[in-house]
């Protein structure tokens, strides 16, 4: 079985699943993005070729070699901290016929706010109330329709980054404008969210196949909630409905490894808010006492 | 005696002062910003003066440094040009000089802008150095907009947006006054309304008629001295305890939607503010 781990920077959770894997005597490689080229017309990425596709530097990629009948992987798992290139790995990873964990739909479906949301609403999948607009005028309108508070997010994106609370007409006419000035394709398409009112927390789940493996409160006194941002991870008991909603989420985008993201109203409803497909979970770590990575990687191994 | 009119596009305003050139016998041409080029140790050849009109600020500032090095006389002068359009100088300016303008800061990274703007209460507004037609103005009313509109800052980056010019909100009474200073004379006002933070004109703000009030004329003549005189227009808010307070100098101001409803002869004035510069500059 030949496993190849798709990543660039090696954070605490990498160290951790290359630590699982080694517990369990599977041998990986670890594909660095930045040093990876794929030829397109090549057969994909081989483990033959040494000293390229090893663990560490890896001066020239040469996935080409597999024509010289080398094995192919079996499995790549992604655990790249940036969302564009795993997207464009897995889209050619899988047009070659190499499975990945997850699958490129699954990064494409999660990567994009507009595409989660529909895939949430496709699925019967409670999620807050929005509004896509494809021009400032028209996001204006949007927003003034629906009422403040609302939320404003770029279309793709991670770590609360970029994401808006708009409480006045002049924060929205401000936010719109700045939004137009750094342009291009994330900042062209205006994602509007009604804002939940969130008890100072909200709910992350930890989905692995068919499992829920953990849920967790991130409390902040912000109403962005990421760990990455401050927000504190603490235990929260894992009810039939988190663990219901948990999974309907993950199904809605096509299963795999994923941390869902959960609001709780004040009319006491959940609703998903994000899926996210490379979950980091060293602030979990801190609140619930699992072997997140062991988990990981024992499906990661059974799919392969 | 002859004047050259640096532009590039062409705007009601410079056909408007064309025209004034035209009816004035004087002559004049028009050259393009766009198809020039200038070398260090030259002027524009044949010219007494060079009136710049060209839209953009970066290529005003830097063609009035290489005529105005090379003993060219440019309307406005370099030091002008550079001052008014730069908003921190501008205000540096404007206190050196005693004209009053509203409380400013200034931070360098986004969260030294947060802690300013919470000290000094909400609403403020926000404001890039340069830029003109109320472009990227943002009033910020709250902590979520403030801590947005400082994130979206950051991330457009560059040398526009590293420095956070901070300034105290000034309820206006629905309207701005723009003054017009020719030469240290305060030749025209209007109020902009709007029922919108942002009042130029260009932004839908309506033009009407203002009296020019001595402290009008007084606080306008000031604020044009403090950045070096010219053609220049100056923003003037009225504060609700009747104060008049300077929030900005323009070094090229457009004035098609002022003519009217003063019955100023705006391009009028300025040309005959260019060919009387014109003409002492062709006696020396």
């Amino acid at each position: 079985m030949k496993l190849g781990i798709l990543c660039s920077r090696i954070r605490l959770e990498e160290k951790l699943i290359f630590k699982a894997l080694k517990e369990r005597g599977v041998e990986y490689d670890r594909l660095d993005e930045r040093h990876l080229a794929l030829r397109l017309q090549a057969n994909g990425p081989s483990t033959s070729s040494g000293h390229c596709l090893a663990e560490g530097a890896c001066p020239e990629p040469c996935p080409e070699r597999s024509r010289r009948g080398s094995e192919r992987y079996d499995l790549i798992w992604c655990r790249s901290i940036s969302h564009s290139r795993a997207l464009y790995a897995f889209s050619i990873l899988n047009g070659w016929g190499i499975r990945t964990v997850n699958s490129y739909q699954v990064v494409l479906t999660c990567g994009d706010k507009v595409l989660t949301t529909m895939a949430l609403i496709r699925h019967g999948v409670p999620t807050p109330r929005t509004v896509v607009a494809l021009s400032i005028e028209a996001a204006l309108r949007a927003i003034e329709e629906m009422g403040y508070p609302v939320v404003l997010k770029p279309a793709v994106g991670s770590w609360g980054r970029l994401l808006s609370k708009v409480n006045h007409r002049e924060t929205a006419e401000a936010v719109l404008m700045h939004k137009a000035a750094l342009g291009g394709p994330m900042h062209s398409v205006f994602y509007i969210q009604e804002y939940v009112d969130k008890p100072s927390r909200d709910i992350r789940t930890l989905v692995v196949g068919d499992e829920v493996v953990y849920a967790i409160y991130r409390r902040s006194a912000h109403w962005i909630t990421n760990t990455a941002r401050g927000g504190k991870a603490l235990p929260c008991p894992l009810s039939s409905e988190i663990r219901e909603l948990s999974l309907a989420a993950a199904q809605a985008v096509g299963g795999g490894i994923l941390a869902v993201d959960l609001m709780e109203t004040d009319d006491g409803r959940l609703l998903v808010g994000e899926v996210n497909h490379t979950p980091e979970f060293h602030g979990a770590m801190q609140a619930v006492d699992v072997d997140i990575a062991g988990k990981m990687a024992d499906y990661v191994l059974q799919q392969a | 005696m002859r004047v050259g009119v640096l532009c590039s596009r062409i705007r009601v305003e410079e056909k408007l002062i064309f025209k004034a050139l035209r009816q004035r016998g004087a002559d004049c041409e028009r050259v393009d910003v766009n198809t020039i080029t200038l070398g260090l140790s030259e002027g524009i050849n044949g010219y007494d003066v060079v009136l710049l009109r060209c839209l953009s600020h970066s290529r005003a500032l830097y063609a009035s440094k290489l005529l105005g090095d090379n003993g060219q006389r440019t309307i406005n002068a370099y030091e002008v040009i550079a001052t008014s359009g730069d908003k921190l100088l501008t205000s540096l300016a404007l206190v050196k000089h005693g004209v009053p303008t509203p409380c400013t800061k200034v931070a360098f990274t986004p969260q030294s802008a947060l802690e300013a703007i919470e000290q000094m209460g909400y609403p403020v507004v926000l404001k890039p150095l340069n830029g003109s037609w109320g472009r990227l103005l943002a009033k910020i009313n709250d902590r979520d907009a403030a801590e947005t509109i400082l994130e979206h800052k950051h991330t457009l980056g560059g040398y526009r947006h590293s420095i956070f010019y901070i300034q105290e909100y000034i309820d206006k009474p629905g309207r701005d006054i723009r003054s017009f200073v020719v030469g240290g004379e305060v030749i025209a006002a209007i109020y902009r309304h709007a029922p919108h933070c942002i009042t130029n004109t260009a932004r839908g703000g309506e033009a009407m008629a203002c009296p020019l009030t001595p402290q009008i004329e007084l606080i306008s003549r000031a604020a044009a001295e403090a950045v070096g005189g010219g053609v220049v227009a100056i923003d003037i808010l009225e504060a609700p305890d009747g104060r008049l307070l300077v929030s900005e100098v323009n070094h090229t101001p457009e004035f098609r939607n002022s003519i009217a409803p003063t019955g100023v002869d705006i391009p009028g004035r300025i040309v005959d503010y260019v060919l009387e510069v014109a003409a002492m500059e062709a006696g020396r």
